[in-house]
């Protein structure tokens, strides 16, 4: 994964970074790290700022997207950003664990992360819920293979097939 | 007022009363809800984590379905107003992911403009139609005490969302207030509730939600008032998951905030709604429908699960 583009991705992220002076609020204002301290979103942004990589020990997964560390940073450093591109990379080398790789399956096949079961559906028109038009399958397809989503998922599908033989 | 509903598939699929709730209400309000064939938003911690760009493009495809239409976007749940409103900025400011994403909307046959808005019925309930308004349509007071919960997504980033003031939110508990409760405060109340992490790491979840809900417990209420389906079921569902875990003792009832605005304005079948709650309180019953509403209360709890 030495390519260019995971390079750039990785400057990028740097560069987002590079105000941070490692004051630590956002790792105080972590509802995660009250109770899992090994996620620390200053120590993921100190591995970008330092070493110019993302953290091999992928905790970042563990992240809640609350926004708190975001809306904390005294210099205005977007962690949420930061967090997320480390996941998104950290996706690209096959890293996704099992329930992400889930998620986007679900959606590729219903186009809804909850499932639309007879009973889910039952309970719509027991409450006079009006039915609800569904997306084209093949346009959700479709947008899965255009955007790299498809790709990726064959990335960390073969990646867990490995792990686990 | 004419919206395209963005239900959002959890309270589509899994908190389908909260979804009635707002389809009693928006009649008296003279607003009118349309629905679209909407995907997910999509959910930022597992296709956003994933992968930015498709999470881009398929909310760039919900926001340009109600644009064809020439509407604005209604939100219900944080999460999916959230998601829209970043996506919406991101195409907005940036005009090469507009354009890259664009191009790939025209394979199935869609734009991006940006001339719809996006507003989560929170908005349009403090922002719009106002408290006093609120207050004018209540018949049937709520004499509980609440702490309220807005929601990460509703309040974070501030800088993008501009719902409530996002260390200090006020507007949930004036909205509350209107009804006839009264909203404690108490010291974790910008805090998640811990679903974010659910899928991947549950037992982090549901300690994030144990320390929510010992701050809630502090203040003692009478129940929590919501304006997200993903925390009412994180509330309401996960504290016995909690409880079994921590050996905690939590059961608080929850309710989405247009609930108890169907009650308040004493309108007609709430016990619909009460009946799918799996923790009940004791309200003041309406006169109206005082002796449909205990029939079907007795029912629930028999055939409760």
């Amino acid at each position: 994964m030495a390519d260019e583009s995971h390079r750039n991705r990785l400057d990028k992220l740097k560069e987002t970074a590079r105000p941070c002076f490692q004051c630590g609020i956002c790792t105080s204002s972590c509802p995660v790290f009250r109770v899992a301290p090994e996620l620390n979103p200053r120590l993921s942004v100190d591995s970008i700022i330092t070493k110019g990589e993302v953290p091999r020990e992928g905790n970042e997964w563990l992240c809640a997207y609350c926004l708190m560390c975001d809306q904390r940073c005294p210099m205005g450093v977007s962690l949420a950003e930061i967090l997320m591109e480390i996941k998104n990379i950290s996706a690209i080398e096959g890293k996704a664990p099992p329930d992400v790789i889930e998620s986007a399956e679900t959606l590729m096949d219903d186009g809804c992360l909850s499932p639309i079961s007879s009973r889910s559906e039952k309970k719509r028109t027991e409450l006079g819920l009006p039915d609800l038009p569904k997306a084209d399958p093949a346009d959700v397809e479709r947008l899965f293979k255009l955007t790299g989503a498809a790709e990726v998922l064959e990335i960390n599908k073969a990646a867990s097939a490995e792990g686990s033989e | 007022m004419k919206f395209a509903f963005f239900i959002g598939c959890t309270m589509a699929y899994r908190l389908q009363f909260a979804e009635k709730s707002i389809r009693m209400i928006a009649p008296k309000f003279d607003i009118d809800l349309v629905d679209l064939p909407f995907t997910c938003c999509p959910e930022p911690n597992a296709i956003r984590a994933m992968s930015d760009d498709t999470w881009l493009t398929f909310a760039a495809r919900n926001i340009a379905l109600a644009e064809g239409k020439g509407l604005d976007i209604l939100t219900a749940c944080a999460g999916c107003h959230e998601s829209l409103s970043l996506a919406k900025y991101e195409l907005d400011e940036k005009p090469e992911r507009k354009e890259k994403t664009n191009e790939i909307l025209k394979e199935i046959g869609l734009e991006y403009k940006g001339t719809s808005k996006i507003i989560h019925v929170h908005q349009l309930l403090f922002d719009e139609i106002g408290v006093e308004t609120l207050t004018s349509k209540v018949t049937r007071p709520i004499p509980i005490k609440v702490v309220t919960h807005s929601g990460c997504h509703l309040l974070r980033p501030e800088r993008i969302l501009h719902v409530d003031n996002a260390e200090v939110p006020v507007k949930l508990d004036l909205m509350c207030e209107a009804l006839g409760m009264e909203p404690l405060d108490y010291m974790d109340k910008t805090m998640c509730c811990g679903a974010g992490v659910r899928k991947t790491n549950s037992v982090t979840s549901y300690a994030v939600l144990r320390e929510k809900l010992t701050s809630m417990q502090m203040v003692e209420p009478d129940a929590i008032v919501v304006f997200c389906p993903t925390c009412f079921i994180t509330f309401e569902s996960g504290q016995r998951v909690a409880n079994r875990i921590f050996d905690t003792d939590f059961k608080f009832p929850v309710f989405y905030y247009t609930e108890l605005l169907a009650m308040a304005m004493d309108l007609p079948d709430t016990e619909l709604l009460l009946n799918e709650h799996r923790v009940n309180i004791d309200l003041p019953k309406s006169e109206k429908t005082s002796e449909e509403a205990e029939v079907d209360l007795g029912d629930s709890v028999a055939s409760s699960p």
